[in-house]
């Protein structure tokens, strides 16, 4: 198992090499010059050559991207233009209520989509069957701008069920304030999901309930409860691989989420960065999340190689 | 495995589920609507003041006025062009691009599959709509930059079912004899491997389309797409936003409508998957 982990750790190596180029390059590709943007309209030549040595603009692009990483690696990564203060602590500090917001659409995706799945193979000519086969087909497509905009009119503002957006109430502290009010912006960010897990867990599960091991588990005596326990078993590995991808999907969606419910988390303030073209803070965001995203499926990797020992050796 | 080598015969005696039918016509109807609904309204840039935030029904206006005045109906199909440029051109860019880099991954030996295949796996570590937002932002809004963006970001999927695709055909008998014959590696790749990767491109795209539409929208929806007098679905919602309290069908109605478009394109994929009997990626 060590062997497996170092291993796929070793793996990762490569990726996130290509990550920091690719966020490095998003710096490479705004278009004009940004020396005579900062140097002001009436700088002289000789001041934008100064400024260009001083920030290293001057040199080839391999050293530029090598002092870039340098200091990425050290944890500088780069100043805020609107905030006036380093990007990194900005970014964390937003980063952990986005966690929180994806962990809770994971665990609501998880539950809805392995609900609506279930169902939808284990009555598959019924008419729940048939309605839960139609949820995941709509949810997949599901805009979390357009439910969250349907969830916060009909069950916030109409219904007074739930709070229309922030994380805490005025006087709220506690757990349940804050699943109370992540209850929405939640729901919202876990619908794809939820959609894309049914889908799967459904096929897979049709998959092995009709294979021999099943049918003989049947005639041995195996009550329909057991016959389906050792089913599901058999289809934990590829939802385990899917539910990994599906955090990167969460992780991109927070942003529309995160501005409509106002939730004070990466994707707000990813939002309010563009509107102020605060390019540091979105590529530190973007960075952030992708080192997560690639964090969180070595974990769901390692998870797969736990349940099952083929992964391990293969 | 026949029916792989001949994909025509196969398809052709199929008949067309319902689903294609239905959903194809509404999707003509979302392209139509990108053709000629600018022609069909006047300027939906400035508005009467009089008429500010009129609700569905009232004097006329079928979904009512704006903040400023402006026949919300009328943005919405004005809306429809660069909403649809911003879904439909990176999914047939990606396409073609994806689908070279794909195939030609699939043929290449095992050093070339291996450099192609760990590039993309770099573009999967990104969670997809922040790498479009990250390169939309440094690029500046537009509806342009909008499909550069998108386009970058969707070539890896496509990249991906175009590689499987072609590495399932790779050992088949038909492959075989065409080397056999002595056909070049580009020919192999249009008379053999083309047409029976097409149909689960085909398939995947359509359903890619959906997605598009929902990112595109939420670009522009962050205020990444086209400059705001001019309409666009997802920006209207965001510029509406602000009446959720008082007027909550203003924001509601582009909402719906990217809904549908996206439900629309996902159902369709979902149709021609069965009618052109593609497997499920996973």
């Amino acid at each position: 198992m060590t062997r497996f982990l170092l291993r796929r750790l070793l793996f990762v190596v490569p990726v996130l090499f290509g990550v920091s180029v690719i966020v490095f390059g998003t710096v490479k590709i705004i278009p004009g010059d940004p020396v005579a943007l900062l140097a002001g309209p009436g700088a002289s030549e000789s001041a934008k050559d100064a400024l260009r040595s001083r920030l290293g603009l001057d040199r080839a692009l391999p050293i530029q991207y090598w002092h870039w990483l340098t200091s990425a690696l050290r944890g500088d990564l780069g100043t805020s233009i609107a905030h006036q203060q380093p990007t990194r602590p900005l970014v964390l500090d937003a980063f952990d209520n986005t966690l929180i917001l994806t962990l809770y659409a994971t665990v609501l995706a998880l539950v809805l989509g392995l609900t609506l799945g279930a169902v939808a193979a284990l009555r598959p000519r019924g008419i729940a069957g048939r309605i839960c086969s139609g949820i995941t087909s709509i949810a997949v497509s599901a805009p979390q701008y357009s439910i969250a905009l349907i969830f916060i009119i009909y069950l916030a503002l109409r219904t007074g069920w739930f709070p229309v957006s922030g994380m805490h109430g005025v006087n709220g502290s506690g757990l349940g304030d804050l699943l109370w009010h992540g209850f929405l912006p939640a729901l919202t960010a876990a619908l794809v999901p939820a959609g894309v897990i049914g889908r799967i867990f459904r096929a897979a599960l049709l998959d092995v309930l009709g294979m021999d091991f099943v049918e003989a588990l049947r005639s041995r005596g195996f009550s329909d409860r057991r016959v389906l326990l050792h089913a599901v078993h058999n289809t934990l590995p590829s939802l385990l691989t899917m539910a990994g991808l599906q955090v990167g999907y969460l992780l991109g969606g927070v942003v529309f989420v995160e501005t409509i419910f106002n939730w004070p988390g990466l994707g707000l303030l990813l939002f309010q960065s563009i509107s102020s073209r605060d390019l540091p803070v979105i590529q530190a965001g973007v960075l952030i999340s992708a080192l997560a995203f690639v964090l969180i499926n070595v974990l769901v990797d390692s998870a797969h190689a736990l349940i099952d020992s083929r992964v391990r050796t293969a | 495995m026949t029916a792989l080598a001949m994909p025509g015969l196969v398809t052709r005696r199929r008949s067309i589920p319902w689903t294609v039918w239905v959903f194809g016509t509404l999707a003509a109807l979302f392209v139509l609507l990108a053709a000629f609904g600018p022609l069909l309204v006047g300027n939906v840039d400035s508005g009467d003041l009089q008429q500010r935030l009129l609700s569905p029904g009232q004097r006329g206006h079928l979904l009512g006025t704006d903040g400023q005045g402006r026949d919300v109906l009328e943005r919405l199909i004005a809306g429809a062009r660069p909403s649809m440029i911003a879904g439909l051109v990176p999914v047939l860019v990606a396409g073609a691009v994806g689908g070279a880099i794909g195939i030609t991954a699939g043929l290449s030996g095992r050093r070339g599959h291996a450099l192609v295949m760990r590039t993309l796996d770099v573009f999967y570590a990104f969670p997809a709509v922040l790498l479009a937002i990250a390169i939309a932002a440094a690029l500046g809004s537009g509806t342009l930059n909008t499909v550069i963006s998108l386009s970058v970001v969707l070539v890896a999927p496509i990249a991906r079912i175009a590689e499987t695709e072609t590495m399932r055909l790779r050992d088949m008998d038909f492959m075989e004899s065409a080397r056999a014959s002595g056909a070049g590696r580009l020919s192999i790749a249009y008379r053999q491997v083309w047409p029976n990767v097409r149909p689960a491109l085909i398939v995947y795209c359509t359903a890619l389309v959906g997605l598009a539409l929902v990112f595109a929208g939420g670009l522009s929806f962050l205020g990444l797409g086209v400059a705001p007098p001019h309409p666009e679905w997802g920006q209207m919602i965001n510029e509406q936003r602000q009446y959720m309290f008082t007027n909550p069908e203003l924001a509601l109605a582009p909402a719906v409508v990217i809904f549908v478009a996206s439900l629309t394109f996902n159902l369709l994929g979902d149709g021609l998957r069965d009618l052109l009997d593609v497997r499920r990626p996973r």
